[in-house]
């Protein structure tokens, strides 16, 4: 591309080339995931895609990240019970102790915190694999071979960090209440069976599915956008770079705004 | 880029299969720690040449301006956003609950403010912050990193610790002290119109200030300064690691997003549990 020589603008129009530059850019993003999610819904009827391909992103989506997500629901239990525990003291309603830390940790805390990590783990690498391979022209390279890359590399990563994103939380569930309880025996002084206890009597089953009904809709987001963005580099190692950080920030966008709606439409 | 699963060899899977497995599990839980230690010195390292650094290096202070006006620029309207949209989640969702058991929503707002002071708002600015100006510093670093860059500044006699990430790390605690204070303000408001259009509390019920301790605003105010002065250093330390080319740069850009996140959650979880045991008595 030729380097355009500096834009005409007098002072006071700046702002408003600027805002409506990066308004461009924001719809041109938007319009993007739209056309790629829309790509992906229609080969999901029937679902086609490459077997091998699913299996392999299974592996690298969901067991590589999967200390990082243990980790993370460890230190989220934990904050969670002194977070409540705060309360719990000053009413002196130890009993309330794990209805406080589970509800907030299952319902909210722990899809959206699990969600923000594997959006910054697995989905800021996905970009940079897709993008790596668009600006050395491996991509072209499928299509010229008649492989349809949203086949062969899109749709296996999509499925497999839906797919991932609902088992990890499950599995973080599990660990932020372990953690939860190890703290409020340790800091809090609360038994852990009161813990326990509080939680089996309080906590609904609806509780945990909610948070697992958010985990697999923040999937779609992660893939979507950090396939996207992958797929729509341009200009060398530095397009790459951006093109992460742009798919990082889409994603925690798009985590936190169908967060609302899913809260909002799942009574 | 891809790593490829540990294949274990030919030979050895038939007969010793057990000792094969042994070996792999031991791989598989060997690998992320060392990762994580040689991680964790990396940090250390940087973190104590940045003391150093700080106490008798040169001051920088128009350098220090500018990165505030980049990072904030960078991840203001970000983090309204976010704000905005996690104040009407947590309200409607606590709405809710409150509504159900205790039927009650007058101690809705105060409380509100009362976590949000305390966890909320910190931490989760503290993320955004970390997802949108930890990769950029680190993208930049390891940019300059594997362009040979850092080594010309070293030959210059500058090091690149106090001349690169000092002025950030200082940026990074002022712009994080006022994300911190625009983002709880943005989510309270959001919270307040969720409160009035989905549950009829009336903004002045809502907007009482009476649960409010000063260890809640010297809480929040030190999470704050406590992630500002961590995202740049584990950050820069990502970026000072790359090596290898473009694809050394998503690396370190990719490690960085993840160390920042769980540095935050570390602390967050040192910085409450202290709260809980000298400040919010």
């Amino acid at each position: 591309m030729r380097p355009r020589p500096a834009p005409p603008h007098p002072l006071w129009l700046r702002p408003v080339a600027a805002a409506g530059e990066r308004g461009l850019q924001v719809w041109s993003a938007t319009a993007g995931v739209g056309r790629l999610s829309w790509q992906i819904l229609r080969r999901l009827l029937p679902p086609r895609m490459d077997a091998r391909e699913l299996l392999r992103n299974l592996y690298t989506v969901g067991v590589k990240s999967f200390p990082i997500i243990l980790v993370t629901a460890l230190f989220v239990g934990a904050i969670m019970v002194i977070q409540a525990g705060l309360y719990v003291q000053q009413y002196g309603a130890e009993g309330l102790l794990g209805w406080g830390a589970g509800f907030a940790t299952l319902r909210e805390v722990s899809p959206l915190l699990i969600a923000l990590m594997f959006n910054g783990r697995v989905g800021a690498k996905n970009t940079a694999e897709l993008g790596t391979m668009k600006v050395t022209e491996q991509i072209d390279a499928l299509r010229a071979l008649a492989i349809d890359p949203i086949d062969y590399l899109v749709m296996p990563r999509f499925i497999a960090m839906v797919f991932m994103m609902s088992l990890l939380v499950v599995v973080g569930d599990a660990t932020a209440l372990i953690g939860g309880a190890f703290t409020s025996q340790l800091l809090l002084g609360v038994d852990m069976r009161i813990f326990f206890q509080s939680l089996i009597d309080y906590v609904a089953l609806e509780d945990f599915t909610l948070g697992v009904y958010k985990a697999a809709t923040f999937g779609v987001a992660i893939g979507i956008t950090s396939c996207h963005f992958g797929l729509a580099v341009s200009g060398g190692a530095v397009g790459v770079g951006k093109a992460v950080n742009n798919a990082v920030v889409a994603g925690a966008i798009s985590i936190f705004l169908l967060n609302y709606l899913v809260t909002y439409l799942i009574p | 880029m891809n790593a490829t699963p540990a294949t274990t060899p030919r030979r050895i899977a038939l007969g010793r299969r057990p000792v094969a497995a042994l070996g792999a599990l031991c791989g598989a839980v060997g690998q992320p720690l060392v990762l994580a230690g040689s991680v964790a010195a990396d940090i250390a390292r940087v973190a104590t040449l940045c003391g150093i650094y700080l106490i008798r290096g040169p001051r920088r202070w128009r350098e220090v301006l500018y990165q505030c006006l980049r990072m904030g620029n960078h991840s203001v309207v970000f983090v309204i956003w976010v704000a905005a949209s996690l104040g009407m989640t947590l309200v409607y969702q606590s709405g809710l609950q409150a509504q159900r058991i205790i039927g009650d929503l007058s101690l809705l707002g105060p409380l509100y403010l009362q976590l949000l002071l305390r966890e909320f708002g910190p931490t989760i600015t503290a993320l955004m912050v970390a997802t949108r100006v930890g990769t950029g510093i680190a993208a930049e670093i390891g940019s300059m990193q594997v362009t040979e860059q850092i080594d010309a500044l070293r030959m210059s006699g500058a090091h690149p610790v106090a001349y690169l990430i000092v002025p950030r790390l200082l940026a990074g605690v002022l712009t994080m002290l006022c994300l911190t204070c625009v983002s709880v303000l943005v989510s309270w408001v959001a919270g307040l119109i969720t409160a009035q259009v989905a549950f009829g509390v009336s903004p002045y019920t809502f907007a009482s200030l009476s649960f409010i301790i000063y260890g809640d605003l010297i809480l929040m105010l030190l999470k704050a300064t406590a992630y500002g002065l961590a995202i740049p250093i584990v950050a820069g330390a990502s970026g000072l690691a790359a090596h290898g080319g473009s694809e050394g740069v998503g690396w370190a850009t990719t490690q960085s997003v993840v160390a920042c996140s769980l540095v935050v959650l570390f602390l967050d979880f040192i910085l409450s549990g202290f709260g809980y045991l000298f400040l919010l008595r």
